[in-house]
């Protein structure tokens, strides 16, 4: 059948009402989330995790997908009145964004981020579903040599283009692999690693410690640092939409070179929304005709950024439903629900989970035209919510923290796991030790080692055949330049002469 | 700064040298059935180890390089120590005594300190929040959702007459 018949499809499945309804809750979760600070995206998409058992895989995924695109519109609500970004992938909105509503613009600027991050949206979703059955169609050609490959390659990435120290990326990497160790044997079946702890034999749960890491860990640090808040009142009028989409011409370059950059990055495992909008704010700058506008309230400066977060957001998700390796932390929560839902990720999900995969396809179209609607026209209820006091708010998080954990398992030692997890994010956060591929790696290991173990098995113990297939053998090379891109990139700046920088784009 | 981060990495490396142990019991070879249940654990240990150990010293090298330059910031400010330990030790207490005090009741008193304390909230106010945000969490997850959580001693037997 054709792309546009299975569109079509998946757009009927999205549009039943529960499935729509379904959208519109986790459309206004997803921008609750995005404004409050200390919750993000990735951790609202683990808490509410629990709560999906009861639906069907579909509505479940439908769910949790619109949470995220929520939590990105939410994000630049709060960038944009308060200066305070909701979300990492905003810091970058604030830039502009709050000096233009300093300014008397904030209906300007809350327009022109709503627009930029639809379009950027739209656009990579059309991308998504023409590159999606192709690329699935070629995974299923894949043995476990290549399964192995790929899944080497997703860590590569974040070694090469993480942007953190290198060895810190590695160590997270490996410290994520070495813990989905810890339980039972995939192949055998057999328990292993469980420290003689029968609470251990099932695994250390991937939400528990991502509630851990990203829940508590953001409360810890929202309360050293202090919060404050000053906001900006804003309300949007037609004329602010009006006035601010006949702008948007203007933006053309930075709208596609956003989109595509982010929707690039996106699809890379071991980045995602944070580094795309940083990207794509630095190259707007340098490419615009006035960069000493930026960072005084040029819209240029919202659109660009949020253009690429929310291309991120989308193109994160593709490696997930074909690949079955997620692009994003927040996506890697997702692929835990798969599990969860009795669905096995991966390139088959295409041929036998058509309503599954095609209704969320189909809600992402649907979701986001909603999202966007919604997010102009109820701003100042959003908004209002950054009222709630944080001496509510700290508390109330760890409380829902404790039971998406406990959720997860049933168990008592769980909750001790994550407040490990929340110290140890708190740590690791500071000291710069990147969470993404820690989390990636952990949800990601049991694959990994059963693909590497078959390959092995059908070499016969040498593992010449991850070399010898070519596939393989293509994927195999990648890691490797990737692996030692640092290196490439050391060697690189010690041989050439001295200049001075050129704008440095910080990628967190 | 500089002193936590050698610290950290010190103590990482004592973590992997446990997971290290563990995976020692396991058969890291060869065995009839292809790669031992241990080969994984073992290599990725290794790889712990190693990448830690250049974390190490690559810190340790920091530490002694500008050691009396007086430039770092502390990891931790004095003053952001109490407002950490005021989140941290409740829920600390809290999970600790969870068998007594379940998710609910523990709850109501986190929220109803940490309103009282931190936030110097009036006692109305503090009653308000505090009863109704477990109390809507009890439907949400026991009855609607039929996700059972741990209850406590208290509300098992107020529920279900200490069966």
């Amino acid at each position: 059948m054709s792309v546009f018949g299975d569109l079509f499809y998946g757009l009927s499945v999205a549009a039943t009402p529960q499935n729509l309804l379904v959208a519109v809750v986790g459309l206004v979760l997803g921008t609750v989330i995005g404004v409050l600070p200390g919750l993000g995206g990735t951790n609202g998409v683990a808490l509410l995790l629990p709560l999906t058992f009861k639906l069907s895989p579909t509505a479940a995924i439908i769910l949790l997908s619109s949470v995220y695109w929520g939590a990105v519109y939410g994000g630049a609500i709060t960038s944009i009145l308060f200066n305070i970004p909701g979300e990492p992938w905003s810091v970058a909105t604030t830039f502009d964004g709050h000096p233009l509503a300093k300014q008397g613009k904030a209906g300007l600027a809350l327009t022109a981020a709503f627009t930029s991050s639809f379009i950027g949206a739209l656009v990579s979703i059309i991308l998504f579903t023409f590159f999606a059955p192709p690329l699935a169609e070629l995974a299923l050609k894949f043995g476990p040599p290549e399964n192995f490959a790929v899944l080497l390659m997703a860590f590569a990435t974040f070694t090469g283009l993480g942007g953190a120290n290198p060895w810190k990326t590695l160590f997270m990497t490996f410290l994520g692999l070495l813990l989905s160790t810890v339980g039972f044997d995939v192949v055998s079946g057999m328990p292993r690693m469980h420290f003689g702890l029968a609470s251990l034999q099932s695994g250390i749960n991937f939400v528990v410690i991502a509630i851990g890491l990203f829940g508590l860990g953001e409360i810890f640090l929202t309360v050293e640092e202090g919060l404050r808040i000053e906001g900006v009142k804003a309300r949007i009028s037609f004329r602010d939409i009006w006035e601010t989409w006949s702008l948007f011409p203007r933006y053309v370059w930075s709208i596609v070179r956003g989109t595509i950059l982010g929707f690039w990055i996106g699809v890379l495992p071991g980045t995602g929304a944070t580094p795309a909008s940083f990207m794509a704010y630095g190259l707007a700058k340098q490419f615009s005709r006035h960069p000493e506008r930026f960072g005084k309230g040029e819209v240029e400066g919202v659109v660009a950024p949020e253009t690429a977060a929310h291309a991120a957001g989308i193109g994160a998700l593709l490696p997930m439903v074909t690949l079955g390796i997620p692009g994003s932390p927040t996506a890697a929560v997702m692929l835990a629900g798969f599990f969860i839902w009795g669905l096995n990720p991966g390139p088959l999900l295409f041929k036998e989970q058509r309503e599954f995969v095609w209704g969320l396809i189909g809600s992402m179209y649907l979701a986001n035209v909603i999202g966007v609607m919604l997010v102009l026209t109820l701003v100042p209820a959003f908004a209002s919510i950054n009222r709630i006091p944080f001496a509510i708010l700290a508390p109330l998080i760890v409380v829902l923290s404790s039971i998406g954990a406990y959720a997860a398992n049933n168990q008592v030692l769980d909750l001790w796991i994550m407040l490990g997890a929340g110290v140890a994010g708190y740590v690791f956060k500071k000291l710069g030790y990147p969470l993404a591929p820690l989390v990636v790696a952990l949800v990601l290991g049991d694959m990994t080692e059963q693909a590497m173990r078959q390959a092995l098995i059908m070499g016969h113990g040498s593992p010449a055949i991850f070399f010898t297939r070519p596939i393989s053998a293509a994927f195999m090379a990648a890691s490797l330049v990737l692996f030692l891109l640092p290196l490439i990139r050391l060697i690189w700046t010690k041989l050439r002469p001295k200049r001075p920088e050129a704008v440095p784009v910080e990628v967190a | 700064m500089r002193r936590a981060e050698a610290v950290v990495a010190g103590l990482l490396l004592l973590g992997a040298g446990v997971m290290l142990r563990q995976a020692l019991k396991l058969p890291i070879g060869w065995t009839e059935t292809g790669p031992g249940s241990g080969f994984f654990p073992f290599w990725l240990s290794v790889g712990v180890l190693l990448s830690g150990a250049v974390i190490l010293v690559q810190s340790l090298r920091q530490l002694t390089a500008q050691e009396g330059a007086g430039a770092d910031v502390p990891f931790l400010e004095r003053r952001s120590v109490k407002p950490l330990l005021a989140v941290l030790l409740p829920i600390v207490g809290i999970v600790a005594l969870i068998d007594y005090l379940g998710i609910y009741l523990g709850g109501f008193l986190y929220l109803a300190g940490y309103m009282r304390f931190v936030g110097r909230f009036r006692w109305p106010a503090i009653l308000l929040v505090s009863t109704s945000i477990p109390l809507v969490l009890f439907f949400i997850f026991e009855r609607w959702f039929l996700l059972p959580m741990p209850k406590g001693v208290l509300l098992e037997t107020l529920l279900y007459g200490g069966r």
